[in-house]
């Protein structure tokens, strides 16, 4: 049994009970917020989705062309853009960068693509300090551990185990209050701030016609990466593109509801170059990293529309294998609904390695129903199964389908078949070899077997109705 | 496909699609779907040859298995009368997963022809039939899963249209109303703890808006469902739409009848 | 990396190429998503969703100083510009500083800085680079006071879209710092201020 279970199964199940019931009570909160301030607003929200969608879809559809014109409208703001196929050429890029400058310390806003291409572990082993400033993707830095969630990265930790933390690490004696845990951090990362070389965000839009990045944050350390550095590495996927500013209020919009409920972020910043001359603060020089990392592969795919992701984490939080599984149970940068689409088609080659991923959703569709940019992730997880199939990736607890497609194509074998059901019933359950059938009685019962019955009923049924009706 | 925006069918004679699950297990919801539909005028054909939709290989990825699943669904069901089918599921899969799984075959045409003229249950009575208020009386609280495969089509909003309109029946909203049942077709045997901690989440909910009748119109939630409740020490009472409508019509004939022998 | 840069294109325009069509851009009011009514008095609207988002009004120099008396804010920074119309009111009880010393960053309780604009609809101050006098000022103390004029009031996000113009660091800031990070607990003043403050001063009350 072991050995058939599938392994977001056998996570859930071993999961802390602790752990599993934070994420579903922030998960489930995040998903009323939403609710509330999206409806309460809007008359008609799901409208306002759909447009995103089609401009996202437009945006993908038409990735050469917007390309060329960000790149275009960011070299003539004065933004050194730069190119990398996969995450070791970002890092390199960003390496480079530092190391014409001699920096040796960066301090780094939460970005999940540099999560993709391990930048943190890659920067030290070359002699760069690169601190996360985002105080979850903090914690989770000093702790050694991954984010478990694209918003917010310590859903998984409890207010104690970060307070275990700060105390092994110098932050201060035990103290589990959410408010002086903020404030040791707000101390400690004020002064790596004024000692960094670099600052590093990721960006949540590029604007082609105006060459401008933007940001969205509620702590302010994205803010704080850039003013008393003087660099700024952006280090930005190639489908974050919108065709332009007039385009961001419905983006944003969508953004803060969607991710945090909020009608729009704390900071919303706009990113296009170097300091204004008159400023005295803020980089001498802005670097955009786009970063391919398997994505012209999935534009290639079926799955095209997964691109149009902007990566808010609504599918996170309405999502029930989410709820109960956490975000690490994903093994992947990106957890949840996206990230069972998402993760497999980005592993490339190692697509079998995460083919279980697609698998662990029981279709309900909710995750496509809250998505700002309607993605059909259901679909889109479906072809995926397909897929996994027809490259005969094997699928642990999966029934075959074969001999039930044989019966169902054959009308008298079924008719047979439902006559012979009733034997089931007969004997005991733990009798029945078949790994599904026990799956299935370990937590409910199966009715009892009524193969026939209905077909008879209706038999009798017509036949009396032909008796009332004959006489007159 | 914009199921919103369809023509009503063609005609009141229904093929009736009865699906596996009720053909194996559930022959009252059959039988109801068939009393319901009769009521309303209509004259069922129950194609003795019919077997499955496709789901379950279609969900477990088995795609090439699937589609011959449902090539002869598409055999059986030929014609231009409506098809109804009393389960949510099973109706997303003609007219929305087999389009998907169909897209790059030659005989797609087939397939959306079939799509255009499926209906699940309470979408055909409310927006086909064009019937808003049922009669009949069903006292009790009942609590409405809206199973998921009517997300984005308008079963959800049609099944609450007959179930407020039923005299003495009263709905009980539950908590995470939203979130799916843990069933998902092969979902619940391959992800059997996650399936069951969603299906406890469920009940507990149910449990706790002291609903006395839990409804669907998807036989798949109710079998899981039902099959966890029957280990629980309180359960509601587990019943299709569709025999909700026919219990309530019985109800409603056996009450009036006194008072129409009076006048 | 120029080699990846071909790679790249390379690659996106294969992926592309097999479309028989490519999805259009949907023809839609940028204007759809807008929750300002047309002749919605903006001022009370900004003040409601300002105070939504947890921040502080006062409409006066006079009201300012009494503020950050009241909260203990004894010493901090002035925008040299906004010396005469505010910083110099707040005195003599009140320490006002016209630079703002990146060594000390600790040492300002304020930091008082201009605002171009600021949006009714969400309750957002926009913070332009070129007259922000110092990105610091306005983020490192623990209490940020923006000055804008009632006519800088913009209706909705559209409106300040379309006036992000040149400026190579446009901010919108809607309230003060804020994370949930731990247990989804609200805590205000993270890495930012944790108090956000706006002085909207009629427009002659501002200097030109």
């Amino acid at each position: 049994m072991a050995a058939k279970e599938q392994p977001i199964d056998k996570y859930s199940r071993e999961l802390d009970a602790e752990v599993r019931h934070a994420v579903h009570d922030n998960s489930a909160a995040g998903t009323d917020k939403r609710r509330e301030i999206l409806w309460g607003d809007y008359p008609a929200p799901d409208a306002l989705r759909h447009v995103a969608g089609q401009l996202k879809q437009h945006v993908v559809e038409n990735l050469d062309r917007y390309l060329e014109q960000a790149e275009d409208s960011l070299r003539k703001r004065g933004v050194q853009v730069h190119w990398a196929a996969d995450g070791e050429a970002a890092n390199r890029a960003v390496l480079d960068i530092l190391r014409a400058r001699g920096a040796k310390r960066l301090v780094k806003a939460k970005s999940m693509v540099s999560e993709e291409t391990e930048l943190a572990d890659y920067l030290a082993k070359n002699g760069v300090d690169c601190l996360e400033t985002d105080l979850g993707e903090f914690i989770v830095q000093v702790d050694g551990d991954h984010p478990s969630h694209i918003v917010k990265p310590i859903i998984h930790k409890n207010r104690r185990q970060i307070a275990r933390t700060f105390e092994r690490e110098g932050l201060g004696d035990y103290n589990d209050d959410p408010e002086v845990i903020t404030r040791r951090a707000r101390v400690y990362l004020r002064k790596k701030y004024f000692e960094a070389d670099a600052g590093l965000t990721g960006a949540n839009f590029v604007v082609a016609d105006s060459g401008r990045i933007v940001l969205v944050t509620n702590e302010g350390n994205s803010r704080f990466c850039l003013a008393p550095t003087p660099v700024h590495i952006a280090m930005v996927g190639i489908e974050k593109l919108v065709p332009r500013d007039a385009d961001l209020p419905l983006m944003l919009n969508l953004l803060a509801r969607s991710a945090t409920g909020q009608r729009l972020t704390v900071y919303t910043e706009f990113i296009s170059g170097r300091r204004a001359a008159e400023q005295p603060d803020g980089p001498e020089e802005m670097h955009v990293i786009f970063l391919d990392n398997g994505r012209s592969e999935v534009l290639a795919s079926d799955c095209r529309s997964i691109l149009r992701c902007i990566r808010c984490g609504a599918c996170l939080n309405v999502c029930p294998v989410y709820r109960q599984a956490s975000g690490h149970a994903y093994r992947s940068v990106y957890p949840g609904p996206v990230g069972a689409v998402l993760s497999p088609l980005l592993a490339g080659k190692r697509f079998p390695e995460l083919a279980d991923l697609p698998k662990a959703s029981s279709l309900c569709g909710a995750c496509n129903e809250v998505c700002p940019v309607d993605i059909p992730i259901p679909d889109l997880l479906l072809r995926l199964r397909d897929r996994a199939k027809r490259e005969g990736i094997a699928s642990p607890g999966t029934p075959p389908m074969g001999l039930w497609a044989s019966m169902a194509t054959s009308p008298g074998l079924w008719r047979a078949a439902l006559g012979a059901g009733k034997a089931m019933d007969l004997i005991p359950k733990s009798w029945i070899p078949v790994g599904a059938f026990q799956a299935w009685h370990a937590s409910r019962d199966l009715p009892p077997w009524g193969g026939g019955r209905f077909r008879r009923w209706l038999k009798r049924r017509r036949a009396e109705q032909a008796a009332t009706k004959e006489p007159s | 496909m914009h199921l919103n925006e369809r023509p009503p069918p063609a005609s009141r004679n229904v093929k009736l699609m009865a699906t596996c699950l009720c053909d194996a297990y559930f022959d009252d919801v059959a039988a109801a779907t068939v009393e319901v539909l009769e009521h309303l005028g209509c004259t069922i054909d129950f194609p003795e040859r019919q077997t499955c939709c496709g789901q379950p290989a279609f969900n477990a990825g088995d795609w090439e298995s699937s589609r011959k699943v449902v090539r002869h669904m598409v055999e059986v069901f030929e014609g231009e009368d409506p098809v109804v089918v009393p389960s949510g599921s099973c109706a997303a899969m003609v007219f929305h997963g087999a389009l998907l799984e169909f897209e790059k075959e030659p005989d797609l045409g087939a397939i959306q022809a079939l799509a255009h003229r499926t209906w699940e249950f309470s979408d055909f009575i409310v927006n086909g039939l064009g019937v808003t208020a049922w009669p009949g009386r069903f006292p009790a609280k009942v609590a409405f899963h809206r199973s998921c495969h009517t997300r984005g089509t308008p079963s959800g909003e049609a099944s609450l249209k007959l179930l407020r309109s039923i005299d003495g029946l009263e709905l009980t909203p539950f908590g995470e109303g939203e979130q799916c049942c843990g069933f998902g077709g092969t979902f619940s045997v391959t992800f059997p703890n996650i399936s069951k901690g969603m299906g406890e989440l469920k009940l507990e909910h149910i449990a706790a808006s002291g609903a006395e009748v839990l409804v669907s119109g998807d036989m798949g939630c109710l079998m899981h469902l039902g099959g966890m409740a029957a280990r629980r020490e309180q359960t509601p009472r587990i019943l299709h739409l569709a025999q909700l409508l026919r219990d309530a019509l019985r109800a409603g004939v056996a009450r009036e009848a006194p008072s129409t022998a009076a006048r | 990396m120029s080699g990846d840069r071909e790679k790249i294109f390379q690659a996106v325009r294969e992926a592309l190429a097999p479309l028989k069509e490519r999805a259009p851009r949907p023809d839609y009011d940028p204007g759809l998503v807008s929750t300002v009514k047309a002749g919605e008095d903006l001022r009370k609207r900004f003040a409601e969703r300002w105070r939504a988002v947890n921040g502080v009004l006062v409409d006066s120099p006079a009201a300012l100083k009494a503020w950050l008396l009241e909260h203990g804010h004894r010493r901090g920074y002035c925008d040299p510009v906004l010396m005469e119309a505010v910083g110099k009111r707040l005195g003599p009880e009140i320490d006002v500083l016209d630079t703002f010393e990146r060594a000390r960053p600790d040492d300002y309780a304020f930091g008082i800085t201009r605002a171009s604009h600021a949006v009714a609809e969400t309750g957002t101050v926009v913070l332009e680079d070129r007259t922000t006098s110092a990105r610091l000022a306005a983020l490192a103390p623990w209490v940020h006071v923006s000055v804008f004029p009632a006519g800088a009031l913009l209706p909705d996000l559209q409106a300040a879209a379309a006036r992000l113009g040149d400026d190579p660091n446009v901010i919108w800031v809607t309230g003060p710092s804020k994370t949930a990070d731990v247990e989804g607990i609200l805590i205000e003043g993270v890495h930012g201020p944790g108090v956000e403050v706006v002085l909207l001063l009629d427009d002659a009350a501002f200097p030109s």
